[in-house]
């Protein structure tokens, strides 16, 4: 029998956790604008995992790639339920860089 | 450099995992009236997956099968458990013509049958009467 599903399986459950923990604190902190920097760098990690030699890594890089790309497009329903008072509202958020011309973006919301 | 497909096959098999097991409970947990059906589907087919990624000694294959099977493992509590949560406390819309949505509907204050994230953030911290409209119907 091979485990390896198993293992990266439950390894990539923990990333997924972890991804409830980022979006809601770094929404509450940053805002929901950094969605273009965290879908480049979960794009960057599946791009890398393609080159890493080792199986653990690959999945591991690919499986984290994955959850931030998700992660980008729940940052925008997270910044709502803030303001609805679901979550702590924090209104003083560190805008990102070209933040002028990311607010003319939809932000990408499924 | 030879490409190693296992990220691939993992990245894929997460974010789709997530995305379609996102829309389906919402989709699912609002149309049935016996959520535990589904949410029983969910396991065993996650279960399932989790059989069918040991056996095979595709590690690109193992992965996702092993994946999706724990996102469906995850949609089984989220079904049954996590999502009338969010009904009941209006933090999902409640179909009125579901009578197992009714009867929240009837028992809890707080439910409401308007979709309050189906919409663009605002900057700042509703009211409470802002939220009393917007659950009246009102954008």
């Amino acid at each position: 029998m091979n485990f390896f599903g198993i293992w990266i399986c439950l390894v990539t459950l923990f990333v997924i956790g972890m991804g409830f923990v980022w979006v809601i604190r770094g929404e509450r902190f940053f805002g929901y604008l950094w969605w273009p920097y965290v879908m480049t760098l979960g794009i960057l990690c599946i791009v890398g995992s393609l080159f890493a030699a080792n199986n653990w890594v690959s999945a591991l890089c690919g499986a984290v790639g994955g959850s931030l790309i998700w992660g980008a497009t729940e940052l925008k329903e997270q910044a709502v339920r803030g303001e609805l008072g679901w979550y702590p509202f924090n209104g003083r958020k560190i805008d990102p860089p070209l933040v002028k011309i990311i607010k003319k973006w939809k932000a990408p919301s499924l | 450099m030879d490409i190693n497909w296992v990220g691939l096959s993992a990245a894929l098999a997460t974010f789709l995992g997530i995305w379609i097991g996102h829309v389906s409970v919402r989709k699912i947990e609002r149309e049935v009236v016996n959520v535990w059906i589904p949410a029983g589907i969910a396991l065993l087919a996650g279960f399932g997956l989790w059989l069918a990624s040991t056996l095979t000694s595709n590690l690109p294959l193992s992965a996702a099968s092993g994946i999706v099977g724990v996102t469906l493992l995850w949609d089984a509590l989220e079904i049954a458990i996590r999502q009338p949560a969010r009904v009941k406390h209006g933090h999902a819309p409640a179909n009125p013509n579901n009578p197992r949505h009714r009867q929240i509907l009837a028992d809890y204050p707080e439910a409401t049958t308007v979709d309050l994230l189906d919409r663009d953030p605002i900057g700042r911290a509703y009211s409470a009467e802002e939220i009393a409209a917007l659950k009246a119907g009102g954008r």
